[in-house]
């Protein structure tokens, strides 16, 4: 085949591969695109001046070369980021050989499979329809590489209907498709950096995070919803302190006999993929939501996995609990220990209020008055702080946020022999009203206390709200307009625009609950409300056969009727048409009556529609009787369409 | 340069061949007996139209099981949608390819004579009666090359199949291949058309015996085409077997097409070519020979006649009877069996 013929089907190939390139140009190495780019750009200016082509061995060669830096850049060549960036590399090479119509089909194959790569990705609902459009382009490269002279929108438009036909059967499909519980084998996937809380927490570690606005969950309540005061969600609890940074502890099995108290909660949560174990619940969770989910004697709930893929899960929380013993003594030892002999002014203000204070919960209060009224100031850029970092933040800087604070507390409670602990999560979230839940967004990572007070247990105290207590109620955001960035300034500034955002929200969080959560469980749920009981396959897949023929059968109609042009019949058609529209406004015609006198008998009955009914009979006439000249077809579509639109008014 | 698949000796090399061979041979005549013999003309019925993948077909479901079980075992609602509808997309594109050829009428099948050594051809009409343009049909011969065509709605179109002729005597067509991949080439569907195609191969004018002058005189001394004996009257289109000699090379030398100089006799005279009469020669040879005079006779518009053993053509001259002289040639000696 000669290569001007092939030139039109290889710069389809080309663009569905470069279109898989841009799907994952975020997430590949800035060299791999770069050379995927330029290898493309190069081979499709060979092939239209028919310069060189490396031979074998520069291939080989070449091929060896990215693998190797490949291996470089990711150290495996298994997992889902290094594997796309070595298949894109592989199939750039590929078009440095690629000659017959099956080297393009491979292109387009690999272009296919990049597209299965981003879904496996990300399945926002703002990436769909890209993912479409990359379909769209695949399988018009499919129609130009199965006949080269078609030409560009003749391919898009045959590749658009065949996909929109394709559309019902692929929503029956992903309805009714039997899903698999659980995974057969796993790829490896690394743990790239996401915005989320981690299991160390450092004075400075939760202003990154402020600075995110992406969601880390959403929460519909079914019954009461909270006071702002209450919308603590609880992640990693902290236990152990270096002197700089908290760290979560070894987990014991032991739960201490608790009794709920207060309001109970009922929510259900859809938790955005953050790559750690921690499902994210309002304080105080009662119960595991799921098997694969423990329930920790800190309350926490660690996940057998990390969250790689959305999750959506029903919680119960209790807004109090109760202790019913005492402290078991591994975990009091745990939660009084301060390392070693640093931050000796904290240890001595906290022993002096101590003493002062008449019990624990006395001493509390006295630290967090002493917060309130010592100067302390809230802010998101505090100074770095020294080798005794609480020191130097109680009795020098003074200033600093939620993470500064709860470090500080927990510190001050240990050194006076209270056991207590960093809890850190999230705090408020913003109510949309549109889809009836709550955003809560990585910008709303929260740290506070927990002390264990005799009688009483576990109690959280959240210091920050002391030094700002218009944290419970606001976004950190609201508090502090300036740590937003020009353009989320711009997109909050206008009540339109929030609310268009909203609702953008909202879409998103119904894609996601319906459609990226469509799994096993809810394609249960979903057969059972059409009152089939699980799992009765035999049946569904008879019923599936049936839905498949009947589908088939109107696509074999649609396609036999669709691709119907204009023809002799079709004239015949459109006559008869407009004498039936006419013979409700005249006398109908007899058979013997030709186009012409039959028009003079109808303006004779109807003066007023000489100009619609005239021209149109003496059309026809000209159509059935006269020459026939090319271009007839077109002629006659229109004359169809003429009588179509003919509106003719009953006097 | 890495040697496209197929085309090595290693590819070609397939145990099964044998195999493969017979039970294709057998699928053939099980399609032959089902569909009976076709007369032309023929609309392509639903219950003749066979459709299976093409390679990239087979290559596209694999792509999609693989897709399948990646959106399956890591539960990723996206990854099946896309593959769902790409299976969708897939199961359209095969009722568009039966669509393709379903409907399309076989208006005639015709197989002109030619001269053995020649390159002869099938000349197959097809139309599309329904509204509906159909695109690249594809024919072919067994073991013939595949020619595509497209036929507009309400039209017809003319495809022209080579066929080797190297032999005298008739040719019949077993089947005619038609088919389509369009569009995707994802499918194809195909269907054989079983009609009664023959054609005739005339024996290769050959032999430089001079022509018999009157009837009953002997081949011997050759005799001149001088001025006075024929008079130049016409020049006409080349056509397979003129000779050589005929053909007006100064003309083509100036650029117009192949011409043959025609003769007319000063007075009409008989002649009366006889198999017998040429006894010493083998009998293709002198079928040669005979063609080789009828040619040229009736190129220079002369009457003769021919005999065969046992058959007598009294002299006539047109193409009719140009033509019944040749296929009596082509058929001497091989049985009429039908």
């Amino acid at each position: 085949m000669s290569g001007s013929e092939r030139l039109g089907s290889l710069a389809w190939a080309c663009a569905a591969l470069a279109a898989g390139v841009l799907l994952h140009i975020d997430r590949l190495p800035g060299w791999a695109s770069a050379a995927v780019l330029a290898l493309i750009a190069w081979r499709l200016l060979t092939a239209r001046s028919g310069g060189w082509f490396p031979g074998i061995g520069t291939r080989a060669v070449l091929a060896l070369a990215l693998v190797a830096l490949v291996l470089a850049r990711f150290h495996t060549l298994n997992g889902l980021a290094a594997g796309t960036t070595l298949l894109l590399l592989m199939a750039s090479l590929k078009l440095l050989e690629t000659r017959s119509a099956r080297d393009e089909l491979v292109i387009v194959g690999v272009g296919l499979f990049l597209l299965l790569a981003a879904c496996l990705d990300r399945q926002n609902l703002a990436r769909t329809p890209l993912y479409g459009l990359q379909a769209w382009l695949c399988c018009s490269a499919l129609a130009v590489v199965a006949c080269p002279d078609l030409r560009a929108r003749a391919a898009l438009t045959l590749a658009g209907r065949a996909l929109l036909m394709a559309l019902p059967l692929a929503l029956l499909l992903f309805l009714f498709f039997p899903r698999l519980p659980g995974q057969f084998w796993a790829i490896p996937r690394k743990d790239e950096a996401i915005t989320g809380l981690s299991d160390t927490m450092s004075p400075g570690s939760i202003v990154q995070l402020t600075a995110s606005f992406d969601p880390a969950f959403r929460a519909q309540f079914l019954g009461a919803t909270p006071p702002p005061a209450q919308r603590y969600w609880r992640g990693p609890v902290l236990h152990d302190f270096d002197g700089y940074s908290w760290r979560t502890a070894a987990q014991y099995g032991l739960h201490d006999p608790i009794h709920n108290a207060g309001t109970a909660y009922r929510y259900r949560v859809t938790l955005e993929p953050n790559r750690r174990r921690w499902w994210f619940a309002l304080d105080t969770p009662a119960q595991s939501p799921d098997p694969h989910v423990l329930l920790t004697y800190d309350y926490q709930l660690l996940a057998a996995e990390p969250v790689t893929a959305v999750v959506s899960f029903g919680g119960l929380s209790y807004s109090r609990v109760l202790a019913q013993g005492s402290l078991d003594p591994a975990v009091q030892r745990l939660d009084t220990a301060l390392p070693g002999s640093a931050n000796p002014r904290t240890r001595a203000l906290a022993r002096s209020l101590r003493q002062q204070a008449g019990s624990d919960a006395a001493f509390v209060r006295a630290v967090l008055d002493y917060l309130r009224n010592g100067g302390f100031a809230y802010s998101l850029t505090p100074e770095r702080l020294g080798a005794n970092s609480i020191d130097d933040f109680l009795f020098n800087t003074r200033e600093g946020f939620c993470g500064h604070y709860a470090s500080a507390f927990v510190a001050l409670m240990r050194a006076a022999g209270v056991p207590a602990r960093v809890v850190t999560g999230y705090l408020g979230g913003e109510w949309n009203p549109i889809g009836g839940y709550f955003l809560v967004r990585q910008s709303d990572a929260h740290a506070w206390g927990e002390v264990w007070l005799e009688g009483r247990g576990w109690t959280r105290v959240d210091p920050t709200a002391v030094v700002a207590p218009e944290r419970l109620n606001r976004g950190i955001f609201d508090m502090m307009p300036e740590a937003l960035s020009a353009r989320e300034r711009l997109l909050r500034g206008s009540a339109w625009l929030t609310n268009l955002l909203q609702r953008w929200d909202a879409t998103n969080a119904w894609w996601t609950d319906h459609v990226v959560k469509f799994d096993y469980s809810r394609q249960m749920d979903l057969l059972e409300r059409l009152g089939v009981r699980a799992p009765d396959t035999r049946y569904l897949g008879w019923a599936f056969m049936l839905a498949l023929c009947v589908w088939l059968a109107l696509i074999a109609w649609y396609i036999g009727r669709s691709e119907r042009t204009a023809g002799p019949d079709a004239l015949a058609r459109a006559y008869a048409r407009l004498c039936r529209k006419l013979a409700r406004i005249a006398t109908p015609r007899v058979p013997h009556q030709g186009p012409l006198s039959f028009a003079e008998a109808v303006i004779a009955q109807r003066p007023d529609l000489k100009d619609p009914v005239q021209p149109l009979l003496e059309r026809y006439a000209q159509l059935r009787y006269g020459p026939e000249l090319p271009g007839i077809l077109e002629e006659i579509e229109q004359f169809h369409r003429a009588v179509a639109q003919l509106r003719l008014p009953v006097k | 340069m890495a040697g496209r698949a197929g085309t090595g000796p290693l590819a070609r090399w397939n145990p099964f061949a044998p195999l493969s061979a017979l039970a294709r041979e057998r699928m053939l005549a099980w399609m032959r007996r089902r569909q009976g013999l076709d007369h032309l003309p023929v609309t392509l019925g639903r219950r003749r139209l066979y459709i299976l993948p093409t390679r990239a077909g087979l290559a596209f479901a694999a792509l999609l099981f693989m897709m399948l079980l990646a959106g399956l075992n890591y539960a990723n609602s996206l990854a099946l949608l896309v593959t769902f509808v790409l299976a969708g997309f897939a199961l359209v594109v095969m009722q568009q390819c039966h669509r393709n050829l379903l409907g399309t009428e076989v208006s005639a099948a015709i197989a002109p004579a030619v001269f053995a050594g020649s390159l002869g051809k099938v000349q197959l009409t097809l139309a599309s009666s329904a509204p509906l343009a159909r695109r690249q049909l594809e024919a072919a011969l067994p073991n013939g090359a595949l020619v595509v065509t497209d036929v507009p709605a309400h039209a017809r179109a003319q495809l022209e199949l080579p066929l080797a002729a190297p032999r005298r005597g008739p040719v019949r067509l077993e089947r005619v291949r038609l088919s389509t991949a369009h569009p995707f080439g994802l499918f194809r569907t195909w269907t054989w058309l079983h009609a009664p195609i023959e054609m005739l191969v005339y024996p290769a004018p050959r032999g430089s015996l001079p022509m018999p002058t009157e009837s009953g005189s002997r081949p011997g001394s050759r005799q001149i085409h001088g001025k006075g004996a024929d008079e130049w009257a016409d020049l006409r289109a080349f056509r397979d077997g003129d000779s050589p000699r005929q053909v007006a090379w100064k003309a083509y030398a100036r650029g117009a097409p192949l011409l043959v100089k025609e003769y007319m006799q000063g007075t009409a005279e008989l002649k009366e070519f006889d198999f017998a009469q040429l006894a010493e020669r083998n009998v293709e040879a002198r079928l040669s020979q005979l063609a080789r005079w009828v040619v040229d006779a009736e190129a220079r518009g002369e009457r003769y006649g021919l005999v065969l053993p046992g058959v007598r053509w009294p002299p006539d001259r047109g193409p009719e009877h140009r033509h019944r002289c040749l296929a009596a040639l082509a058929r001497f000696g091989l049985d009429e069996r039908l």
